[in-house]
């Protein structure tokens, strides 16, 4: 296929637009293969400073770019500025490091970060030139393909998509490109091709799969057609240290989100938190070793020129060799000012202990997720932390001289009564009255805590799978009474829009009946829905309304435990049994156990996908 | 401990003249810690990189010859600093020379006020003439009032612009060379010369790029001279 650089009609665009260096590509560590033959694109469904840092794209860019005769390029969403601008001169999406329009690809490859980026795959597809709809694409389109964390609901945005990689994408995406230059050079036809495809482990080709209705035309499950597997499997690599590139991540010219050094960890977390996808369907943990972390940050921070280093993870302190690695780091960085973070902490003083190995002078600030307001509530939810614990870890901090945390907690949780909320309230004055007790008088003056509520939004593959969303007026009726009795001295109160959470809980669990409203709203204008002042409730509304569908009986309904459910046919390996037993324990207030620390609890992830959990040594409980 | 001052004169150049003031800023921090050169830090709750940059140059303007004094806590022999530098940079924004500077000499910011631009006009039929006189009639207001994000600067003339505009013809179109006195309170910039030099209502030349050649020193005496 040729491949033209509109470079030239992009350039003389650059002095009309906001922050020209969303679109310059030239950056430190960017790969220019342009001469090999298979060609692949990564798109972040947003703006360049939101996506680049994504840390999925940033390892599949270099894994691509390591195959011998593929060369991936990077493209992201133009603001809206300069998408007028392209759309006015003709000029179609194109890749960064080529300049040449993502239609002529071979693979492009988008990301689903997040519910509310769906209109901008819309927006990228169109502006790209090719066609929305998978079934209305032809031999000479690319495929178009997904992966990420909303993959695993993928059903609202199916009809988008060739094919969709369910789990880590680390060995599948190799496996895929390997796949489809063989039909390539058997010179096979867009079916055939797809048919190939479906029988690659943890690949979903929605076009082979039917929607199953009952009698009465309710949605009766999603069948596979011959030889598609009748239930993808998510791939799961089993040794992180094994699946890294050596190659330097991009550096970016622009001031974007996470700049900075991110080195993974480790991946999963098996607290069980219920309410918490990425819990579930990242699992088993596998830690990287100490000396693999200490060796690959010193060689990252070499090759990128950054002056910070964030360790990430679902939860960085819980490495067994954490202590270890943030004290051989502080050793070897002592020169150079070069800084070491952690995402978030646990809530007890080895948390505090840790951030206070990295802090070294600066001491910004501390955010811990206790979640809900009273203990019983975290024992609904399996958050196995007491207020006692947060109170102590609170002390600890302003002890050591932080004057500000942040707390994260939610609202709408499975069995929340208005003590609950008021719970809340409770909490948030007892972490004030802590810290202010533990920070010398002449400083009390600067204690802040800030509080971010959001709504809580059931998601897919967890032991709340079943339960209903909180309508949207009983989500503002409890906002209003959590304002009422969180302290207002001292304290920063944040929301989560009510109307953004009431849209994601209806793409988090519904089926394919989506995709019109989803296209529907794009085409009123819907775009950067994640972004506060581009998005508009109405347009959405609006949608599900000329669609016919009700975004309330998706959210807010209560499923029975044995209907079928739209991700039915996806698994990410955790046995439905253990989720419905999660949902039992979390009835009745039993805690479940951590098993990176106890013994195995059950959920079949290990057993079932041949990986088992991989720890660098024992866990500090 | 006295630290060595090395300057370094780069080029931003290509499709990287769009980048900001700010953005060139971490590119060069980060090219300067790849390079591995022994950069001296501040003290403090904060430490980072001891580092001066020479007068901004705004987004969409390409320098040939940019200055920026880095601070090292380690003698490394410019030459070998030069060539750890080039090969940690990005072509379109590499250094092109590096030598030591001594500790007395003033601020690159605040010293560095005389900047050499070249300005490729593109405009349907347009003559040199025809420029030559347009710039004429705007040197002879005097004074020049312009518009930037919303605040008025009123730059007088004479000063900001101690020679006078060349202006001669160039492959495909025509090339202004304009000296331009900075200031502490803002720089008179190039296009805005030229835009207010044209006819608003018939617009025969539109800027097309800007490059800043060079930037000099200007002694207390009068005297110009490279920075390096």
């Amino acid at each position: 296929m040729t491949r033209t650089s509109v470079w030239p009609q992009v350039e003389p665009l650059l002095t009309r637009v906001e922050r020209p260096s969303r679109y310059l590509d030239r950056e430190w560590g960017a790969r220019h293969r342009d001469d090999a033959s298979y060609r692949a694109v990564l798109v972040y469904p947003d703006t360049y400073e939101i996506g680049q840092a994504n840390q999925a794209l940033q390892i599949l860019y270099a894994i691509l770019n390591e195959i011998d005769d593929v060369g991936a390029e990077r493209a992201y969403v133009p603001w809206i500025d300069m998408s007028a601008e392209m759309r006015a001169e003709g000029i179609p999406l194109f890749a960064l490091e080529s300049a040449a329009p993502i239609r002529d690809f071979d693979l492009v490859g988008f990301t689903l970060p997040y519910e509310m980026t769906y209109t901008n795959i819309l927006e990228a597809l169109d502006l790209a030139g090719i066609p929305l709809r998978a079934a209305e694409r032809g031999d000479s389109d690319p495929l178009v393909i997904a992966g990420g964390p909303c993959a695993f609901n993928p059903e609202p945005v199916a009809a988008f998509f060739d094919a969709v990689v369910i789990g880590e994408a680390d060995e599948a995406i190799v496996d895929f490109v390997r796949t489809h230059r063989a039909a390539i050079a058997a010179g096979l036809d867009r079916n055939a091709t797809l048919v190939e495809l479906a029988q690659v482990a943890g690949v979903y080709v929605p076009s082979l799969y039917d929607v199953c209705r009952d009698a009465d035309g309710g949605f009766a499950g999603v069948s596979a057609e011959d030889p598609a597997p009748a239930v993808v499997v998510k791939r799961v690599v089993s040794d992180l240290g094994e699946q890294r590139p050596s190659s330097c991540p991009v550096v970016p010219f622009m001031d974007v989100v996470h700049d900075r050094l991110a080195m993974e960890v480790l991946r999963g977390c098996t607290r069980g938190c219920r309410f918490c996808q990425a819990g579930m369907i990242y699992r088993p943990v596998r830690e990287r070793s100490a000396d693999e972390v200490v060796r690959e940050v010193m060689a990252g921070l070499a090759c990128t020129g950054y002056d910070e280093v964030s360790l990430t993870s679902l939860s960085s302190t819980d490495h067994s060799q954490i202590e270890e690695i943030l004290r051989r780091l502080k050793r070897r960085l002592s020169e150079g000012g070069v800084s070491v973070s952690l995402p978030s902490l646990r809530v007890d003083s080895f948390g505090v202990d840790m951030a206070r190995l990295v802090a070294a002078g600066k001491k910004s600030g501390l955010t811990f997720a206790p979640e809900a307001g009273t203990q019983r509530l975290r024992d609904v939810i399996n958050k196995n932390v007491t207020e006692e614990d947060l109170l102590t870890t609170v002390r600890r901090a302003f002890e050591a001289g932080w004057r500000r945390v942040k707390l994260y907690l939610m609202i709408g949780l499975p069995t929340e009564t208005d003590d609950d909320v008021r719970g809340i309230g409770d909490l948030v004055q007892a972490v004030l009255g802590e810290a202010r007790s533990a920070t010398p008088a002449d400083a009390r003056g600067s204690v802040r805590v800030a509080v971010s509520v959001s709504t809580f939004v059931p998601k897919a593959h967890t032991p709340f799978q079943w339960e209903p969303q909180i309508p949207l007026d009983e989500v503002v009726r409890r906002q209003e009474l959590l304002r009422s009795v969180v302290p207002r001295k001292g304290v920063d109160l944040s929301w989560h829009d009510a109307e953004v959470s009431f849209l994601e809980g209806a793409f988090a669990r519904g089926g394919r009946e989506l995709a019109d409203v989803i296209e529907a709203a794009w085409r009123g204008g819907a775009r950067f829905d994640a972004w506060t002042e581009q998005f508009d409730p109405r347009r959405w509304l609006g949608a599900f309304e000329s669609c016919g569908v009700d975004p309330a009986a998706i959210a807010s309904r209560m499923r029975t435990l044995g209907e079928p459910l739209p991700w039915g046919h996806i698994s990410s390996g955790v046995s439905q049994a253990y989720l419905s037993r999660e949902r039992e324990r979390a009835l009745t207030g039993t805690p479940t156990p951590d098993c990176s620390f106890d013994g195995c609890t059950g959920c079949d992830v290990c057993g079932d996908l041949g990986v088992t959990v991989l720890l660098g040594g024992d866990r500090r409980a | 401990m006295r630290d060595f001052r090395l300057r370094v004169c780069y080029r931003k150049a290509g499709r990287l003249r769009f980048l900001s003031h700010l953005e060139v800023v971490h590119a060069l921090e980060r090219a300067v810690r790849r390079a591995k050169l022994p950069y001296s830090v501040t003290k403090g709750f904060s430490p980072h990189m001891k580092i001066a940059f020479g007068p901004a140059l705004p987004v969409g303007t390409a320098g040939e010859r940019e200055y920026v004094d880095v601070f090292l806590s380690g003698y490394t022999e410019p030459e070998e600093a030069l060539h750890r530098l080039v090969k940690a940079s990005p072509e379109d924004l590499a250094p092109v020379e590096a030598r030591y500077v001594a500790e007395r000499e003033p601020a690159l910011a605040a010293a560095a006020t005389i900047a050499y631009y070249e300005v490729r006009i593109e405009g349907e039929g347009l003559t040199e003439q025809e420029v030559r006189s347009a710039l004429e009639r705007v040197v002879a207001r005097g004074e020049l009032s312009v518009e930037h994000k919303g605040k008025t600067k009123v730059f007088d003339l004479p000063h900001s612009l101690p020679k006078e505009p060349c202006v001669r013809s160039s492959s495909g179109g025509i090339v202004v060379e304009l000296v331009v006195r900075m200031g502490q309170q803002g720089s008179l910039r190039p296009d805005a010369l030229l835009t207010a030099a044209f006819d608003p209502a018939t617009r025969p030349g539109v800027v097309a790029t800007t490059t800043r050649r060079d930037t000099l020193i200007e002694s207390d005496e009068g005297v110009w001279s490279r920075p390096l």
